[in-house]
């Protein structure tokens, strides 16, 4: 990056089922915490990135109006799953670029609009059409994982079992008690071999960051900060033939590029916050993440490797499967996470000096893609 | 000097028109699918533009109705009872998305499956004594 950006505060509602807020209600208390803890007036900020997908139009401004933060230019981004991690990209960019020294990044999704089931997918695509939810497509996933490794549903449990047991530490977390590998089996299925506890809960959520050149961070004399030491943001592409769902290429080419331009080897990671949407793809992910090599993630999470007192903890605020994915919100949450862990505020989840910490969100169902979007970021402590 | 030529009037594609997967073809009832008779690349569903080569000049194909289950779920959510669904590869390395019955043979990734059309529907059903 021609100049360095930093995570310079973070704020969040704890993500749940809020039937009696808005977009905006849901909103608005991250926002003037977040600016309130960064030390930033209103006068500072030189752009908003917003990211959600289902909150309608002017999300931002409808937002940014209840406190009169208007002007300056409002970005609304929608990159499905996406939307909040491709915002903070943005920001991260145009500081990065020399445009902008402040920028206020807001993610937000309101899911419990939709009275519950699978998330709604774009009715125009063709496998859409066919009847795909998302859970289907993590559940062919996982068959196929099964096939091709020594792997079982066990693992696939013992994924949630670790995501609860952080998220039992996390009061952003939606989900806070733990289970046992037994109780998600037990649960109800919802596409074999998945069953609920296996699957993300959906909810409403929103979380904000702010971002700031070094530039800003010296006038307003900001302590603890993470350094954005890289910003990816990939397109899928499309695969009319054969495509390996194990190995999702656009998690291992960004994963690729973000190493490079954060200079550092997987090895180097203190913390990981991966789209662990369902617990497939966490095991998925430690491959594509070169934190192992094919076909030995279950070694990794079976021996703790991947928990606190491990290699790397992946995932220690919960993840998507215990902390809740309101879709736009959980990038942004993702990079709250890290930026709460490298200045020492993860309270009972805190990571011991930890100093390099990676974020990672991919973006929807659309037929002949693996994914749509895929965003990774890395942080190092500043 | 040269006249630069009046900027070309672009028409929308009428996609909506043409979004059955299932057609009538000389070989009888097969998914749609399209060729490019550019590059040759071979994509599910009515197309009008190669998604490789970018060539328009494409056509209308019957797939193969065979192929191989690359993998597979049992849906428990969406209202339907239980579901099961797959990626088939066809035999010409298109990848479709189909509905799945399964009688004495089970289901399971890699199996030699074939299409069947019933009425209006059709799904995948594994090859037997595959
Ligand atoms: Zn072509």
């Amino acid at each position: 990056m021609a100049e360095d950006a930093y995570v310079i505060s973070a704020s969040m509602i704890p993500f749940g089922k809020y039937r009696s807020s808005s977009y905006v209600g849901l909103a608005v208390s991250p926002l003037i915490d977040a600016l309130q803890r960064a030390g930033v007036q209103k006068s500072d900020v030189d752009a908003v990135y917003v990211g959600h997908s289902y909150g309608g139009m002017m999300t931002g401004q409808r937002i940014t109006k209840e406190i009169g933060l208007g002007t300056v230019p409002t970005v609304n981004v929608d990159n499905a799953c996406s939307s909040g991690a491709t915002a903070v990209h943005e920001a991260a960019t145009a500081i990065a670029q020399g445009l902008i020294d402040v920028a206020v990044v807001i993610g937000v999704e309101k899911l419990t609009q939709f009275g519950g089931g699978t998330l709604p997918l774009s009715p125009e695509d063709r496998e859409v059409k066919q009847g795909i939810v998302m859970p289907a497509v993590y559940a062919m996933r996982a068959t196929r994982y099964l096939y091709e490794n020594d792997a079982t549903v066990d693992d696939l449990a013992l994924v949630s079992v670790k995501a609860r047991r952080h998220g039992a530490l996390n009061p952003f977390a939606q989900y806070r008690q733990e289970v046992t590998v037994e109780q998600v089996l037990a649960a109800r299925p919802v596409a074999d071999p998945l069953t609920l506890l296996m699957c993300c809960p959906t909810g409403d959520g929103a979380a904000v960051v702010v971002l700031a050149s070094e530039r800003a961070r010296h006038r307003l004399g900001i302590g603890g900060a993470a350094r954005v030491a890289a910003s990816v943001l990939h397109s899928g592409q499309v695969q009319e033939g054969f495509r390996d769902m194990t190995k999702p290429e656009i998690t291992y080419q960004s994963a690729r590029d973000a190493y490079a331009q954060a200079g550092i080897e997987p090895h180097d990671l203190d913390m990981i916050e991966f789209h662990d949407a369902f617990s497939i793809a966490e095991l998925v992910y430690y491959e594509a993440f070169g934190l192992t090599e094919k076909h030995s993630a279950v070694a990794l999470l079976r021996d703790g490797r991947t928990t606190f007192g491990g290699d790397v903890v992946v995932n220690p605020s919960g993840g998507l499967l215990a902390k809740g994915h309101p879709v736009g919100a959980s990038g942004v949450a993702q990079v709250a996470e890290a930026f709460w862990q490298l200045t020492g505020q993860a309270g009972a989840r805190q990571i011991e000096d930890a100093r390099w910490a990676a974020t990672h969100v991919t973006g929807g169902g659309t037929a002949g893609l693996d994914h749509g979007a895929c965003t990774i970021h890395i942080f190092e402590a500043a | 000097m040269s006249a630069t030529p009046e900027a070309p009037v672009s028409v929308p594609i009428a996609d909506l028109d043409s979004d059955d997967l299932l057609g009538s073809f000389a070989e009888g009832r097969r998914l749609v699918g399209t060729r490019c008779g550019n590059c040759g690349q071979t994509m599910i569903g009515s197309r009008v533009v190669c998604s490789s080569c970018v060539s328009r000049d494409v056509s209308r194909v019957p797939l193969p109705g065979t192929g191989v289950l690359y993998s597979f779920t049992r849906l428990h959510v969406g209202g339907d009872g239980v579901r099961a669904v797959g990626y088939v590869d066809l035999d010409d390395d298109v990848r479709t998305l189909a509905d799945l019955r399964e009688d004495a043979t089970p289901l399971r990734p890699d199996a030699p499956v074939e299409l069947v059309v019933d009425g209006d529907a059709w799904f995948f059903t594994p090859v037997t004594g595959a």
